[in-house]
Parts: C-alpha cells; structure tokens; sequence
C-alpha cells in the first residue's frame, strides 16, 4: 500500500507539475468556485432580498388572528429571542366637521413596525419624514386622504367610537398597506392603548388582531414549529414575506427561482467540464495503465493509484475551488455593495457544502466511467497501440451522468420540478444531437468525397471520430443551452418587471368622477401639464339575488386589505364595471370570456372566483343587481381569478356593456406626476371637492427601486454563469484540440500547408459550434417553455432570434477557440509535435 | 525456461475466425538467448506476447519457470510477469510523467521492494545515465531512453527477458550501444533473452533463431552450428 500511494502521489506530483492534469483540475475547480461563489452569492442576496421584502409586512413573521391570542404564545417568541409588536386593525367610522367617512383604524404597540419604516408629514401630500414614534395618547395621525374628506387639518379632533382624537401628523406611508389601488379606507394611526376606549372592538366587531415578530430565521422557525398545533386555521393565518403575493414579493420570488435555476445549471455546467475533462484523462493514461500492468502491476493495484491519483485531483480542486469561489463572490457583492446591501458578515455554510459535494460527486461519477475503461486497458497494448479500453457501451455512462446530474439538481434544489425540466431537456437535447451526429456524418461522406480541401478534412474528421464528436458536441451544445436559457430568462423576467412598472407609471389615481366632471378634468389636468389616463366607467350596486333567491347581505370586498385580513367584507354595495377587455391580471379560470351580445340572450357577467365560491355562484347563474331604481339581470359566463396585489383598480364583477347603457355611471382615472411636483396635488384637485384621491407614489418607488436591486442582482449571477459557461466552452475546444494533436502533426509531417491544416480545424469546429448552436437554441426553447410556464408563472414566449443567433454566436466562438488551439499547436515545429505525441 | 506445446492464436474478423499462429512447438533453455525473427505479420510479436503471458494461446500449453501460463488468469499472469519478467519495447514504453530514474524504480515497486529507488540509481549508473535520473522521456534522446527501458528491465533481476524490436527506433551507432549493453547485462545476470527483431545482425548475436512465416515456425538456426536446420511445428 506504501508503495502504491507513493508511486500514486509521484504520478499526481509529476504530472501537476507538468500540466497534464491542468484539464481535469481546471474542471474541478471551475465547477467548485462556479457553484460556490453562485450559491453564496444568492443565499446572501436572498437574505438581503428576504430582509428588504420583509419591511412589506412589517416584520419577518406575521400571526394574524381573528381573536385576540393567549398571551403566554407572545411570552414563548420572547424567549426565542424573537421581537415582537401588536397591532389592532378595524374599519370604523370618524367623525369631523359634521363629516363621516369609513376609516381603517389601526391601534398599534410600541415597537411596530418591527421592519420598515413609518413616515409622517407635516401637510396633507407633503413629502414624508421617517419617525421612530407613535402617536402619543389621545393622538392620532391621519392619511392625507382623511383630511380631504373631513376637512381636517393638523390639531383638528374627530370622533371614532366613543372616543376624541387629537390630529398630530399626517400619515404618509405604513410599510404593510399592501399594494392595492383601493388600498381601503383612509389609514388612522392611534396607540393600542387608546383602543379600548373607542369600545370599537366589542362582540360582533369585526377587528384583526395582528402580531408582528422578528429575529433570526433559525428562532422563527422553532417558534413556529412550536406554534403551529396550536393554531386555529378559521381564526388564525401565519404568514412569512414568502407567502406574500404583492408585485415585490413575486419578483423577488422569481429572482429567487432564477438565482436556485442559475446554481444549478452551474452544477450542470460543472458536470459537463469534468465529464469532459475526465475522459481525456482517461484516454491520456491508457498507455501508463498498459505499462504497469506488463510490469506485473496487479488489477487492484492500477486502481487503487488512479483512484488515489483521481482523489488527489479532487481535493487540490476543491481547495482551489473553495477558494476561488469565495474570492469572486467576494469581488461581485463588493462591486454592487452601493445598489444591494448585502452583508459580507453574513456566511452560509450551505452552499460552501454543495459546492464540495458538487465537486466530490462529479469528480466520481464522472470520473468512473472513464476510469473503469482506464482499468480495462490490456497490457497487451504495449504490443499493440490500437488496443483501447474494453468496457461496454456508452449507454451505461450517459445513465450514470445523467443520473448523476439528475440527483445533483434535486439535492440542491428541493425541487423536483424544475430538476425534471432541466434533466427531461438535456435528454432531448442529448438524444436528437445524437441522430443529428450521425445524420452529419451521412451528409458528410457525399460532401466529403473528392478532392482534399479544407472542408474535405473537416468532414473526414468529424466523420472518423463520430463518436468523440457526438460527445464534444453534446457538451458544446448542453454548455450553450444553459448559456442561453440564463440569459433569455434574465432578458425575458427583467423585460416582465420593466413592463409592470414603465416609466410614466400612473402614482395617483382618482375615482368619483361624475360625466360633467370627465371634460373638465381633462382640460384642468392638460393645463396644469398633466396627462390623464383612461377614464374608466364604475358604478355602484346592490347585489341582491342569485337565481331569484334573495341574498340577504350585499357584496363589497373591493380591497385586498380586507380579504386578507380574513373579513367577510358583506355588508356594502359594490363596485361594478363594465368592458369588453379582460384586465391585466384577470385570469379566466371557467366559462368565456365576456364576447359580443346576441339581441335576446341575458347578458353576460364575469365574477371574481374566490367571491363565486364564498356565496356558491355557479357559472350559469342569473344575479340580479339593483342599481339606483332598476334591477338588472345577469348571467355567470365566467369566472375569473384576480391578483389583488396589483396597482390597478380591479374588480368582483364586470358586466356586459350592453346592459349599462341606460346608467350615468362615475369614472375613475389615473396619472403621473413626478415626485418633485407633488405639492401641486393639492390646487390641482382644487375645483373638484367630491373625488377621491388614492397616492400610490410611495409604493410605485418601493417597489421600483426593488425591482432594480433584484435586476441587478440577475445580471450578475448571469454574468458569474456566462462567465463559467465560457471557461467550460474554452477547456473542451482545449481538450479536443490535444485529441486533434497526433492528426495535426502527421498532416504536418507529410508537408501539409499551415493554411490547409489551420483551416480544416477551423472549419470543423464552424460547422460543430454551428451545430451545437442550433441545437441549443432548439433545446433551450423546451426548456423555457417549461421553466417558464411550470416555475416562473410567466407567459412563455418564442425566441426565434436565438434560432439564428446561437447557431451564428456558436459557430463563430467555438470556431475562434479552436483556431487559437490550433495556432497554439501549429506554432510548434513538426519535431515538437511529434515528440508532443509520445 | 520456456515449453511451448502446440499453441495456437486464433482471433475473430469481420469475416470470421482467423488463425494468426499455426501450431507451434519449442523450449528455451534458462540462460539462452532466443531471437524470432520473420517479416512484418509473420507473427513474431504474436507469439511474443503469448511466451510473456500478456495475451492468451486459443491451444496448446506453455510453461513458463514451471508455471502453468496457458492455465492462468490475467491476474495471476500479472503477478508472474512482475516476478520473473522483464521487457524492452521499441517505442521504449517509459511512462512520460516519470522521471528516467523513477521509471527504472517503477517494476521494483510495484513487486514491493523496500530498495527500489538504491537499486534503480544503481542499476541507472550501470547504463551510464546517473546524470539524467530527473529527466523525463521526452529530454531524453531515443538511444538514452532504451538505455532506462533496459534499466528498467533488468531492476527486479528477472530470469527471463523479452525484447521486442529493441533496436526499431534507434540509429545504428546507438542500436550498437543498446545492443551491447542488452547483452553484456543479459549475460552478467544469467537472464534468458527472448528478442523479437527483423534485424538478422542482432538475432545472430543470440543463441537460437527461430524463423517466423505466415503464422509459423519454420526454421531454428542454433548459431554455434549455423548449417544445422530443420522444420519446426
């Protein structure tokens, strides 16, 4: 055993040193720093990300509960080390000036919000100013709404419950009001202490109580282990910032997906080089194998020094690796640090785990196919230098890789799904490159045929080595596909965020608008500089009858704010509107699609799905509405599901506009103002005292400037994964330029021109980068319709430009890279090459 | 030394089963020097590779030392080669990521001498290359490097030694160098030579001839009576 481990680390030691290992370490080490400084980076992105979108619900954790909870649940988070805050929320009426409104009342306790910040103004609309405070006892701050309707100003009382309040401040943003445009009523702000003498929170009221908690995610999750059989469904909803719907909390889900997709296409890259890299390895030691065996080296012997040697590699590779990865991570949150805070401090032994794990697994499962053929080299070879390794077919190795990858991807994601995605595409891609390779060289005979030109040799070559070339060009293509879908997703997901929030998005919008008001308010606007969007028709109805039996309580759950809350949200009139578009947003989930009216059919009525469920409306249905003096009648011909959370009006019921005609319904609209001239709100709104006005500035920015950092971030991972995709593609032309090597010299002996040999490689590797381009580009198609589809809730879409491109980008790069591996060898005099050969 | 009955090689083509040695029947005495000599695809390195048990007879015995070769696994053969024998190959077969002096030390190591490395600086002095034991095989010339291939050959002392075309790729005036030092350390420790060569020069500096012809052993020309002749087979 000494002597097998000595001769093992004199191999290892001598050809480290002479660069014959510099392929196979090169892949490791790749492998390793690519998933390392990949992982790490995105769990401290996430962390950055999770910590950010935290400050939406004003903590990491929130409990809300119908009922008040036992105390001893808060002391328990308390001893988790866990902050905590406690907020009341109701709707209630507030009086002033001999006004009444429906306000959001929230009574909150020291400390909330745990995450994010409250910001308080002096002037209704005025620029907002971060405070650490409360409302002091017998105060109340108000939204700037509040002050329009009630005619309030700053040291103005009003009257909610039983109770009088001291307007202070007005309120200029809460972190956890959601993301609604009908974000509910006007907010109030007064101390929890002050609630119970509002005698507002009474039986039958309809108030949620919500407790806030943050700490580390460790706690929080033993809490909630704790927690959770305690729990009460009906009564009581946990939810974490990963739970959350709002346009921030999708895209940072999304680039969350992208950055675990990016990780493990760096895990895929990796298997691919060290694939590579292992089976010229393999073929390199054919010939030492043959030797020692002939010298008397036992079966056993041989494979305890290359499993040593493969060991050896391994470790030396992980070490750089690990180092390597930690180095260029380091420089990449070093060089957004001023756009993301992520924290340096922060490490996760994690990742470093998977990188090393990556590194081992790949270093043996790939390396063993090449190495069980290694073993089965004969001695007889010394003889006889045609006779290769004896092991069976191909097949068997590309189960076991594929395997391999297959378990990678799932241990490292969790994530059956888009490991499936990824492993089904590959086998696609692998399978049709296969019949491609051997249809290739069937068109390569005819072309190959005559006299001995450039593209002659190339096809003669690609045909000689069919089976090395389905292996370079699966890895070619396998390395560009996951170039490729890295890259069209970035493009595609950052593409879908810039549109949701497009320069010029409308930050206010204003409701209430009467069919006099729309001209006037028009040309008010236009005059002051400021464009107005659509104006969109609403009115107000009694929802009273489904198939002529009475409801007894109407419908209104216009804001999100409430249904998440968990109220019934009945007890108002709703919001109805009609129009031959579905909203952006709006998903038709049965039925049709409102389309045209036939004269003597019943008009047509899409509802919102989860209402239909809650008052069991079944498609078909007959609702009738009251609005004003007439009952109209409608038909269920769709149900539809409505994401709440975006910064649209949306509503529960949008009815044929046939059967409107008769009714003057008011308008709603929106518009931009840029932040600067957020003063002339005020005077702009001057002339028309009956509308309502709802900012949703503050959150446009918020969100905006998240998206950003998120899209930031994407473009380093992508430029981190180009970056390893483009030194995989570098070490397989290198390799495959070794493999050419012994051609090259002999074409060079027989007095071969440089010209000629120079460009028959070149031409080659054209027509496989060419290949492998279109290929990838077709593979990488299937893959993002899935990932896209199956994983990111995202419209899939066709690229039809990278059908074009990739074969031209592949043919281009791969043909350079090839043409410098060539000049590197035809820099060599013929004896050089020669004795290279040996 | 060697016994060889009957034995045959038979491989399968394309078109069939194809005998590439006809039956052969010889010895070598412990001690001899044997040359097979013939044309290119007589067979000679056929046969070579089955006296030194890196391949298989389809028929027929050989003993080797008293081992059963024909009846022996790969592993077994392995073992016995590492023991009892030594080679020397005309494209010399030096592992190219070994230095020359640990190259010479590699048989000695893998049979799990303690002494391997004093042995191999030895033996490296004794074919002149002490100063060139950090040299890989490519720094070293064609001549230089069959002078550590002979090295290496001779390290564990083995009582049987197979050449094959020893001298193939080398100029005349190293072929002369190789040459006497193959034979001055064959003769010195009492090794039985079996050279495969088409080189009549060198084969007549062995003992024994034998004549290699489409798969068969048609003649054997004991040198010390160059007219004694006779069919073999």
């Amino acid at each position: 055993m000494d002597n097998t481990f000595s001769l093992a680390w004199r191999l290892f030691k001598h050809e480290a040193r002479r660069g014959e290992l510099t392929i196979i370490l090169f892949a490791i080490v790749l492998s390793v720093a690519a998933v390392l400084s990949l992982s790490l980076f995105s769990e401290r992105l996430q962390s950055a990300l999770t910590e950010r979108t935290a400050e939406f619900i004003a903590a990491d954790r929130v409990l809300d509960s119908r009922k008040p909870v036992d105390q001893s649940w808060i002391e328990k988070a308390e001893e988790y080390d866990i902050a905590t805050a406690h907020q009341v929320y109701t709707r209630s009426m507030a009086f002033a000036n001999e006004q009444m409104t429906l306000i959001d009342l929230r009574a909150a306790t020291q400390g909330y919000p745990l995450k994010g910040e409250l910001k308080v103004a002096d002037e209704p609309f005025g620029l907002g100013q971060v405070t650490d405070e409360l409302p002091d006892a017998g105060e109340a701050w108000v939204e700037s709404l509040l002050f329009q309707s009630l005619g309030l100003s700053l040291g103005s009382e009003i009257e909610i419950g039983d109770s009088n309040f001291t307007v202070t401040k007005v309120l200029n943003e809460v972190p956890d009001s959601g993301f609604s445009i009908f974000g509910g009523d006007p907010k109030v702000l007064i101390r929890n202490q002050d609630l119970a003498a509002t005698n507002l929170t009474g039986p039958g009221s309809r108030v949620t109580y919500s407790y806030f908690f943050a700490g580390k995610s460790e706690a929080l999750n033993d809490y909630y282990d704790w927690l959770e059989p305690k729990l009460d469904r009906e009564i009581n909803r946990w939810m974490s910032v990963e739970d959350d719907d709002s346009p921030i909390g999708r895209s940072v889900g999304r680039a969350e997906q992208y950055f675990l997709l990016a990780s493990l296409l760096a895990i895929v890259l990796a298997a691919v080089s060290i694939a590579v890299a292992a089976q010229r390895y393999s073929q390199r030691h054919y010939d030492p194998v043959a030797i020692m065996k002939t010298l008397g080296a036992s079966k056993k012997m041989v494979q305890r020094v290359y499993l040593l040697q493969i060991s050896f590699i391994t470790l030396l590779g992980i070490f750089i690796g690990t180092l390597a990865g930690v180095a260029i991570q380091q420089v990449v949150v070093s060089a957004i640090a001023d756009k993301v805070s992520v924290s340096l401090d922060l490490w996760h032994w994690r990742p470093l785990l998977i990188a090393v794990f990556t590194g081992i697994v790949c270093s043996v499962l790939f390396s063993l196919y090449p190495l069980l053929k290694l073993f089965s080299v004969p001695p007889l070879r010394v003889l006889r230098r045609d006779l290769g390794a004896s092991v069976s077919s191909r097949i068997i190795q590309f189960l076991a890789a594929g395997c391999a990858i297959l378990l990678l991807m799932w241990a490292y994601s969790q994530n059956i799904l888009i490991s499936l995605i990824l492993f089904v595409s590959g086998v696609v891609l692998v399978a049709a490159l296969l019949v491609i390779t051997y249809g290739l060289i069937w068109v390569g005979r005819k072309l190959g045929q005559g006299k001995m030109g450039a593209w002659q040799l190339a096809w003669a070559r690609i045909k000689r080595r069919a089976m090395d070339n389905s292996v370079q060009l699966i890895s070619f293509s396998v390395t560009i596909m996951l170039l490729l879908v890295v890259l069209v997703m970035r493009n595609d997901m950052i593409q879908q965020w810039r549109d949701q929030l497009p320069q010029g998005t409308p930050n206010y919008f204003l409701v209430n608008i009467t069919e006099q008001q729309k001209p006037q308010l028009e040309t008010h606007f236009a005059d002051n500089n400021v464009q107005t969007d659509n104006f969109y028709p609403m009115i107000r109805g009694r929802f009273v009858a489904i198939n002529d039996e009475k409801i007894r309580t109407a419908v209104s759950k216009e804001d999100q704010n409430e249904q998440t809350r968990g109220r019934d949200g009945l007890g108002r009139e709703a919001n109805v509107t009609w129009g031959l578009k579905l909203q952006e947003e709006n998903k038709i989930i049965q039925g049709e699609w409102l389309d045209t009216w036939q004269e003597g059919e019943p008009y047509g009525v899409s509802v919102e799905a989860e209402l239909a469920d809650r008052l069991n409306i079944k498609m078909g249905d007959m609702l009738t509405f009251n609005i004003g003096s007439e009952v109209v009648e409608v038909k269920v011909t769709s149900l539809r599901e409505v994401n709440w959370q975006t910064m649209q009006p949306n509503f529960f019921f949008v009815i044929q506009p046939e059967a409107m005609q008769a009714f003057s319904p008011t308008f709603i609209t929106s518009f931009h103002l840029d932040g600067d001239r957020k003063s002339e709100i005020t005077g702009l709104l001057q002339p028309f005292s009956n509308l309502t006005l709802f900012d949703v500035d503050a959150r446009i920015n918020q969100l905006r400037e998240i998206v950003d950092q998120v899209s930031l971030a994407v473009e380093f991972i992508l430029v981190l994964v180009l970056a390893a995709g483009s030194l995989v593609l570098i070490a397989q032309v290198q390799a495959s330029m070794d493999e050419r090597q012994q051609e090259l010299a002999i074409l060079r002996t027989l007095g071969a021109k440089g010209s000629l040999i120079r460009s028959s490689v070149i031409f080659e590797f054209l027509i496989i980068g060419s290949v492998a381009g279109l290929m990838a580009a077709v593979a990488n198609e299937l893959t993002l319709y899935l990932l896209q589809s199956q994983i990111f809730q995202m419209q899939g879409s066709i690229h039809l430009e990278y059908w074009l491109l990739a074969p031209v980008v592949g043919a281009v790069v791969v043909g350079i890279l090839g043409a410098a591996g060539c000049w590197r060898l035809l820099a060599l005099n013929t004896s050089q090459l020669l004795r290279k050969m040996v | 030394m060697i016994e060889c009955k009957s034995i045959t090689k038979t491989v399968s083509t394309s078109e069939g089963q194809l005998q590439i040695l006809q039956p052969i029947n010889f010895d070598v005495k412990a001690g001899e020097s044997v040359a097979i000599v013939g044309a290119s695809g007589s067979g000679k390195s056929t046969l070579l590779s089955l006296l030194a048990g890196l391949d298989q007879v389809s028929e027929g015995e050989i003993m080797l030392d008293g081992a059963q070769l024909h009846s022996l696994d790969e592993e077994q053969r392995a073992q016995l080669r590492g023991e009892k024998v030594g080679f020397i190959f005309q494209s010399f077969m030096l592992v190219q990521s070994l230095t020359a002096l640990e190259n010479i030390m590699l048989p000695a190591e893998i049979a799990g001498m303690a002494d391997a490395r004093k042995r191999g600086e030895e033996i490296l002095e004794l074919v002149g290359l002490g100063h060139r034991g950090t040299h890989y095989p490519n720094q070293l010339s064609g001549g230089e490097q069959q002078r550590v291939a002979i090295a290496r050959a001779f390290i564990t002392k083995p009582k049987i030694l197979f050449a094959d075309e020893p001298t193939g790729n080398l100029d005349a005036a190293n072929s002369e160098k190789v040459e006497s030092l193959l034979f001055d350390l064959n003769r010195d420790s009492d090794t039985t030579l079996v050279l495969v060569t088409h080189d009549m020069d060198l084969a007549k500096k062995c003992q024994r001839q034998l004549q290699m012809h489409a798969g068969e052993l048609v003649e054997v020309t004991e040198a010390s009576s160059q007219t004694q002749q006779r069919q073999v087979g």
